[in-house]
């Protein structure tokens, strides 16, 4: 921008409006220069001020000598000058203001024919573009599970090795040298603690993952323009655009996301957002699909949990797009203004903080809520209720745990997974999602006992986990490839299926009638669509009452139930699994 | 101009992008902005920009029941035309 030339001032500049306007300020300037109680106010000053309603100075004029007849004539001017424009003073005032620096402005400045974009600018051209900003957001998504499954496998691998091999290898050492071993209380330690916290913990590297490049997207500014493209979306669906942005937050938890609805402005969007929001896959159902896609679709990992996210995604539009049009009737919306903020390049730190803070979190729950669930199963694993065993011996079928969740079990069985060891572990996810995998190794790693190693000491158990954590180091810099079709893995070094692995393939086949993989997979939807915890059920509560929180448990468990039926049961018709 | 600010909320017919706003009307974005502060006090428009934020009684599973929710996120701004969402 230029300044053409500057001119000594030697006069005020007055704002000019409208002569209508200026005729009432002009009246009006002339009633008050006649006070004198109001001589050290510029007349026209003070005229323009009581047009626009200025209270005290109101009260003022009211209070002085001779200012009632002011006041009638600002009576009037106000009047005539709303006959005119039919809008407040004020705003017209204000209007014919800004119309004045904006005039002024371009008679003294030059700006290029052509306003220089930012670079930000070039950017939000292309990310928010109405055809290329879904798919952008799409491909970002599916980039992100292909790193969490793909690049954070050799890590998941070396804590699983850790976790059953020298941490287990130690604790048993531990355990007989206090005379414990071989005894309920090794069990517990071994086959509940270690097996159920040990077995989410595995997944610390995948959430890592997971969490570093949510941290990237959201520092980068980028996770607004998703926000932006995907209210787009739903706009013209006939949905409330801004109810995405709660429902992004969900990816990380739905909690958080159920109390973000308080950023929209009607009890209605609110509860409608509400009810949408557990669809959004938080980041405790990714452990489930990690494990069951590792063990049924272990080539096509990455895109059988983005696939389950994008389903999410589309069950939470589909179900808004049905009540919009049933229970939560509104007149059309008008759109809203959103304001993006600058792209930054994310710093070290700052991912780095984002990254840690959530996995603490997730470290937290399994030393808490999961390890306390853990106990629990172990102990109702422990109690017979049928057969021969004893306390902590007894087969696991005759245990008080397969007892209780296979009174539940043969409502799956039309789904594929009508075993007590399924519903079992769908039942105990209603405590946290993670349980779900906890409640799983708990139950298949005891089924399937592994072979007992050889001894080893604590340095050799130590020197083996410096070894593996290098091999997984490298084997994760050589996965990186993959995410653009390159492998460079050994075919040959490809990881052995574990004891876990093994006895929840043959649970499922054997539950499914050899359609294992179906079978996985309506498991799979069912945990995305089905209640995500106890956390999300309180908040629900709070947020919209008992009658909403009711009505949202009962739809989602109706929901996941139908769409597992259908991905099992129409699976089946198509001869696939 | 103050009254196209308010027009070019009720003839839009998607949400819009502050920028492309300012770029549409032919307006710097810090004049928009104060016409938008002004409107804002006016109550014809409404501003939001909240925390996702948990309430200490968030349940007993969650695990940062001691401290700050680690899944809080500050939300983009967003500017609303006053009774449309009824």
């Amino acid at each position: 921008m230029t300044v053409i030339g500057t001119a000594a001032l030697h006069t005020p500049i007055y704002v000019r409006y409208q002569s209508d306007i200026e005729n009432e300020v002009t009246r009006l300037s002339t009633a008050i220069g006649q006070i004198s109680a109001l001589q050290r106010y510029n007349p026209r000053w003070l005229a323009i001020q009581l047009l626009e309603g200025d209270s005290d100075l109101l009260i003022e004029v009211q209070n002085t000598s001779g200012g009632a007849a002011v006041l009638q004539m600002l009576t009037d001017s106000q009047a005539r000058l709303q006959a005119i424009y039919n809008e407040d003073i004020d705003i017209i005032l204000t209007d014919q203001r800004y119309r004045f620096v904006n005039t002024l402005v371009r008679r003294v400045l030059i700006r290029p024919a052509s306003q220089r974009e930012t670079l930000s600018d070039r950017v939000d051209k292309i990310v928010t573009h109405r055809l290329l900003g879904i798919p952008i957001f799409l491909a970002l998504m599916w980039l992100v599970f292909k790193l969490t499954t793909d690049v954070a496998t050799p890590y998941l691998e070396w804590v699983d090795a850790v976790i059953s091999g020298p941490l287990t290898n130690q604790m048993v050492v531990l355990l007989r040298l206090a005379g414990l071993g071989d005894s309920w209380v090794e069990s517990l330690v071994v086959d509940g603690i270690i097996a159920g916290v040990g077995g989410v913990l595995v997944f610390v590297p995948v959430l890592m993952t997971l969490y570093l490049s949510l941290a990237i997207l959201e520092d980068s500014g980028y996770m607004a323009r998703a926000a932006f493209v995907m209210d787009r979306l739903m706009h013209i669906l006939g949905l409330h655009g801004k109810s995405f942005l709660p429902m992004i937050v969900g990816f990380g938890c739905n909690v958080p996301a159920i109390y973000a609805t308080r950023t929209l402005e009607t009890e209605k969007d609110r509860i409608l957002t509400g009810l949408l929001v557990p669809f959004m896959s938080c980041s405790a159902r990714l452990p489930v699909y990690v494990l069951l896609a590792a063990i049924f679709f272990p080539a096509y990992s990455g895109l059988v949990v983005f696939g389950l996210y994008i389903l999410g995604i589309v069950a939470a539009i589909g179900l808004g797009f049905a009540l919009k049009n049933t229970l939560f009737k509104t007149k059309d919306r008008v759109p809203f203004i959103m304001e993006l903020p600058p792209y930054r390049l994310p710093t070290l730190r700052g991912i780095w903080t984002h990254m840690w803070e959530r996995t603490a979190s997730f470290i937290r729950r399994a030393g808490t809520v999961i390890m306390a669930t853990s106990v629990l199963i172990w102990l109702l694993m422990a109690i017979p209720t049928g057969g021969d065993g004893v306390f902590a011996e007894t087969e696991l079928d005759d245990s008080a745990f397969a007892t209780v969740a296979g009174v539940v079990a043969p409502i799956f069985t039309p789904l594929g997974f009508g075993s007590w060891e399924a519903s079992g572990a769908l039942v105990t996810g209603f405590i946290a999602k993670e349980v779900v995998v906890s409640t799983m190794s708990q139950i298949y790693g005891v089924a399937e006992e592994e072979e007992a190693a050889e001894p080893t000491t604590l340095v050799e158990d130590l020197g083996q986990v410096i070894t593996s954590f290098v091999g997984a180091t490298i084997d994760t810099l050589r996965a990186v490839p993959l995410i653009i079709g390159i492998d460079l893995t050994d075919a040959e070094e490809e990881g052995e299926s574990t004891g876990l692995m093994r006895a929840a393939q043959s649970s499922f086949e054997a539950s499914s009638g050899g359609h294992g993989a179906l079978a996985a997979l309506a498991f799979m939807v069912f945990v995305l669509l089905y209640t995500p915890c106890v956390a999300v059920i309180a908040a629900a509560r709070q947020e919209f009452g008992n009658r909403w929180m009711w009505f949202s448990v009962v739809g989602q468990l109706v929901i996941a139930w139908v769409a597992a039926l259908l991905v099992f049961q129409g699976g089946r018709l198509v001869g696939w699994g | 101009m103050l009254q196209q600010v308010l027009r070019a909320f009720e003839e839009a017919h998607e949400p819009v992008n502050l920028v492309d706003l300012a770029h549409k009307l032919g307006i710097d974005k810090p004049a928009l902005e104060g016409m938008i502060a002004y409107w804002v006090r006016k109550g014809r428009l409404k501003e939001s920009q909240a925390d996702s934020s948990c309430s200490a009684e968030c349940g007993p599973t969650c695990a940062s029941r001691s401290g700050p929710c680690p899944f809080v996120g500050k939300m983009p701004r967003i500017i609303t035309l006053v009774g449309t969402d009824e």
